[in-house]
Order: structure tokens, then sequence, then C-alpha cells
């Protein structure tokens, strides 16, 4: 076991999907209370990083470490890791004819926090604040998981998860595409409300240097081709907003 | 003709027609000697209710005839002769009066008992009624034949739900409903017991503006042997049906859904479409679906087919897993979330919630 003061840690991962290496030695290190966000072009390995580390069975991990607070994830099955902590906020979620809004979320709160936590009327009334926190109407109970669900629908739906599991670890995968400016807005408030403030930490996977206005992060890296190049403070988002990537990728490859 | 002598009329059909070619006449016939008519089935225990239980409203009645109505003509004249002559051309009546308003869903209970028995069920529903109708099929019998011949009474609304739910044996069930003007059916059916099931559902709609959904949940396991074969026909303008059907298929069991979608010359406006989603849940289980289409008139607004065959979808179990779901509990959840998707719509949210608590059982035995 290693030191827990990260909650948590990469370290020389190398993953693949079939044939194809997609990281290729990444190092990451988030402590509790810290937003950590990954920028880089599409196919750089951003979601197969985030994907990594929620456990999803088509990705398969070569070398490396991946620790949540000391314990090994990569050990664990994908339930085990969401039990343990481990929230991914899906870039595209999936729709589940059938299930309903009310029950799927009485049924994760109480996988993850217990059966307690998903019964009586603490858990009413937190449900209540966080879908008015995020715009939600209370008829949205009653809909089926993701079925029928504009973009913005979607990533709010997703938000509000966080905000009931109170996760460990919060993985955003591209939670802001597709959203207008209100809908950016109101998702970093849930962010914010959900990691802010508590010994969580968060890891936003982004092209846009928008929804780092709102949630600003305490690092930012940068991935290229498997490989985090840059890391830096919040400026560095501006700073690709204005110049790109590819002085980076020639960087690299000197 | 007697329905006896009509049966014997007939030879036995053709296992290249659409309705037999999976299950053959013989393997449903009770004997399978098809030139028998046993004669000594019993009619079994019927009970009509309110849904907690409380008697029936006036406006229902169920009543024994012996002069049974003159059946209904689109129907496949085997089964339904068969039927009638082991019932021995008697039938019971389902009357619902004009203008009948409920807002609790009522049931009738039949409870097939643990031999042979048959019914004669015709339903006669009056102009303008709302109501939801279960009928439940219960029991243990070695076989089972159910007749409901109906008529729905022009500007009515219903929803018609079949649970079929014996323990064992063979059910054939065999429907054949006249939906009136302007009506709106929906006919919901759920298959979660016997051995072997044999349906054969037909629904007229032969007056403007009639409007029907077909839903289906169909749970089968272990060594189950369910063929379900619906038929539909727009016989005049303006008619719309859609045909929803979802089964869950475990164990060594094999499903079979065929749809026959029928728009007659003149049916102008006529809207229509079909749709077959099978989940298969082993390796072992089969389930074949054939939709089809027969459309002799130009100007309508859409028919349409589709059958989706696959086994659980693994990006919806990786979400699911990922909001803390062991696989268990995510494989039950999709199964469960499979059938209720047909299962919501087939009436109000206390129809639902019954069929929903009913159906709890069942569901584990396609994932035991």
């Amino acid at each position: 076991m290693s030191d827990t003061s990260e909650l948590l840690k990469i370290q020389d991962l190398y993953a693949c999907i079939g044939e194809i290496s997609i990281l290729k030695g990444i190092n990451l290190e988030i402590k509790p209370g810290e937003i950590h966000a990954i920028m880089g072009r599409n196919g750089s390995g951003k979601t197969t990083t985030a994907n990594i580390i929620m456990g999803h069975p088509d990705y398969e991990v070569e070398k490396g470490i991946v620790e949540l607070n000391g314990k090994d994830l990569l050990e664990m099955e994908t339930w085990e890791r969401a039990r343990e902590g481990v929230f991914l906020s899906f870039q595209y979620p999936q729709s589940v004819p059938g299930l309903q809004v009310g029950n799927f979320l009485r049924k994760s709160v109480a996988a993850i926090l217990g059966e307690e936590a998903a019964k009586g009327k603490e858990f009413r009334n937190k449900l209540k604040e966080s879908m008015k926190e995020l715009d939600i109407p209370s008829s949205f109970l009653g809909r089926y998981v993701n079925d029928g669900f504009s973009g913005g629908e979607k990533k709010r739906f997703e938000i509000l998860q966080l905000m009931l599991m109170k996760p460990k670890l919060a993985i955003l995968d591209e939670t802001d595409s597709g959203l207008d400016i209100d809908g950016i807005r109101t998702v970093a408030k849930g962010i914010n409300a959900a990691i802010r403030g508590t010994d969580s930490g968060a890891l936003i996977i982004t092209h846009y240097s928008r929804i780092l206005e709102h949630v600003k992060p305490d690092k930012i890296h940068v991935l290229i081709s498997g490989k985090i190049v840059k890391t830096g403070g919040p400026e560095l988002a501006l700073e690709l907003e204005e110049k790109g990537y590819d002085w980076l990728e020639e960087d690299s490859e000197n | 003709m007697k329905s006896e002598d009509l049966y014997l009329s007939m030879c036995e059909p053709d296992n290249a027609n659409h309705l037999w070619r999976y299950s053959p006449w013989k393997k449903v016939h009770p004997t399978g000697k098809v030139r028998e008519i046993p004669t000594n089935y019993l009619h079994p225990e019927m009970k009509l209710s309110l849904l907690d239980g409380s008697e029936a409203p006036d406006n229902f009645s169920v009543i024994k005839e012996d002069s049974p109505s003159k059946t209904n003509n689109f129907s496949d004249p085997v089964s339904m002769s068969f039927i009638e002559s082991v019932c021995r051309d008697s039938e019971f009546t389902l009357r619902v009066k004009n203008n009948t308003v409920l807002e609790q869903p009522i049931i009738l209970r039949i409870d097939s008992g643990l031999s042979k028995s048959a019914v004669n069920l015709s339903i006669e529903v009056g102009r303008h009624c709302e109501f939801e109708l279960i009928t439940l099929i219960e029991g243990e019998p070695d076989w089972f034949g159910l007749l409901r011949k109906g008529n729905i009474g022009e500007g009515s609304i219903i929803n018609d739900v079949v649970v079929g739910q014996m323990k064992r044996g063979t059910l054939l069930r065999v429907d054949a409903i006249n939906i009136g003007k302007d009506s709106q059916v929906r006919a919901g059916s759920i298959s979660s017991g016997s051995d072997r099931t044999k349906a054969d559902l037909r629904y007229m709609m032969d007056k403007d503006g009639s409007n029907l959904r077909v839903l289906g949940s169909i749970l089968s396991a272990e060594k189950m042997y369910i063929d379900h074969h619906i038929e539909i026909y727009h016989d005049a303008p303006e008619t719309y049906s859609r045909l929803d059907w979802h089964s869950a298929c475990g164990g060594k069991s094999r499903t079979i859904g065929t749809g026959m979608l029928r728009v007659s010359n003149g049916s102008k406006g006529a809207d229509a479409g079909q749709l077959f989603h099978n989940l298969l849940l082993s390796d072992k289980a089969e389930a074949d679906s054939i939709p089809e289409l027969e459309v002799s008139e130009n100007d309508v607004v859409g028919c349409g087919h589709g059958t989706a065959n696959g086994p659980i979808d693994e990006e919806q179990l990786f979400y699911l897993e990922a909001r803390g779901f062991s696989p268990d509990e995510a494989k039950d959840s999709l199964i469960a979330a499979f059938l209720n998707s047909t299962l919501s719509e087939m009436g109000s949210d206390a129809l639902h919630h019954w069929l929903a608590e009913n159906l709890q059982d069942e569901l584990k035995t396609l994932t035991t």
C-alpha cells in the first residue's frame, strides 16, 4: 500500500483496446479536495483514462497502478469501484427504457451509500433540493433513464446522480459538451456543490475552457497520444484556447 | 352449422399456414388426435370483481348463454370451432352497459383447475365506456382453452390485459376482438406460465377512426414453448394500430412471435406498425419473430414492421454497474426494464402497479 495522502494515484499506466495501444505511461495524482482537468484532442486517450479508472471491460491495462486512497482499483470490479467511491459522469449516458428514474436513483444510492441512505425524509429532501438546483422538474422522476432525454437533460441527470451519491472521486467525461452557456453554469454549480469544501476530488475531462471558468481547477494536464505532456495551473486552459495543441505536440516530439 | 360439425368438416391445418408454422395443431390439441373432440371438459371457475376484491358494479355482468353469439368471422376456424365444440356450444358473456366509466380496474379471475377445461367467453362492451379489464388465467391444468370474442362499442376507451399465469400445461388462447368506430383499445398480453402457450390474437378495425395498441410482455423461462400469432386488420379509413412485443427468453425456452398486418383496399389514412423485440438471456434460448405485411391501399400514413434480437446490452450493464449495481442486480434490472417498457404502456398507474407486483416471482425464474 502506498502513501494514502493522495486520493487518486495513477502511475506509469499503459492500456490498450484490442491491439491498439492508447495510454502510454500516464502519471497523475489528485489530493483530497482538489479538482484537476485533462484536456486534449479527440483520440488522445482522455475517455480511455476515465473508462480505465471505472473498469470498462473493453480496455486492457498492460501495466501500471491506479489507486484510490491507497486501494488498488485495478483489482476491483466496476460495481466495487463505484461502491468504493468512484463516480463517472458519462460522455454518452446509456438510455434504459423501462427503468424509471426514481427507482434507479433509489437503487443506486442504496447500493453506494447503503439502504438507509435511500429512504426516508432526508433522501427525499436531498433529491428535491438537488433537482431544484439543477432546474430539473419533479416529473423527471417518472421518466425512463435517459430515454428521450435531450443532450442537456442527460448531462444534468448525470450531475444529479453525482450530487446524490457523494463520491470520493468524480470523473466528468466531457460533461460540458453540447451544453449552452446556461447549461454549463448549472452543471458547474452542481459540480462545485458536490466537490468544493469536501474531501472528495474530481477529474474533469474537457475540450473547452468554458467550464473551467466556472469550476476553477487546481491543475490542468494536457494529454497527447496517450501521455501527459504538460501540467499547469488554470492559466494553461487559456493558453490552449489561444494557441491550440500544435506547440505541445512539437515539444513532446522533441 | 354446429361448431362440432364445422370443426370436423375441416382438414388439419397446413403447417405452411403462417399461424401453424411453428406449433402444428396436433401439438396444441389436448390429445394430439386432431379428429377427437373431448366431451367431458368442465367450465372453470370465474369470478369478476374490482381489483381491490370488492364486488363488480352492476354495469358489469357475466352470464351463461346456450345460444352463442355469431362467431367473429375473421378468426382461425380450426382453433375457434374446437374450443366452441369442447364447450358444447355454450358460452359466457361479459356484458358492459353503455356509458360505463370505471376508474378502478376490473378483474376476471379464471381458475383453470387441475386437469382439462375450456371457456368460450364473449365480451360485449357498450358505447362510450371507459374502463380497464384484467383477465387472469390461473391454475395447474394439463390443458386449458380460452376463446374470447369481443365487440367494443363506438367511442369506448378500453385497456384489456390478459395475464397467462398457469403453473403448467398447455394454454390455447384465441382472441377475436372487433373494435368499434372511434374507439381506443390497448390490448396487453402477459405470458409468464404454462409449459406451452399457443395464442392466436386477432383484431378487426372495420369502422372509421378506431385506434389499437397491442402490447406484449412475455417471460419465457426453463423449457417453456411460447408461440403468439397476432393479426391486425385495417378495413376502414383513418384506423391506427401499433404492435410492440417484448419477449425475455431464458433457460432452454423457445419463443415465437408472428405478426400479420393487413390493410385492405379503401382503408385510406391507415397508420400501422409492428415491432418485435427479443432479449436472449441464455445460449440455449431461442426466439423467432416474423412480422408480415399485406397492404392493398396506396393512400396510407405508414405501414412498417421490424424485429430485433439480442442479449443484454453490455454498455447498459456497464452503466448500471458504474452506479453500484452488482452484476446480478444490473441484469435483473435490465430484464425488468425491458419487460416494463411494454407493461407500463398497458394502462393506468394502478393497473401497471398491480401487473408489476404480480410478476415479481416470475421475473426471478428468468435469472435463476
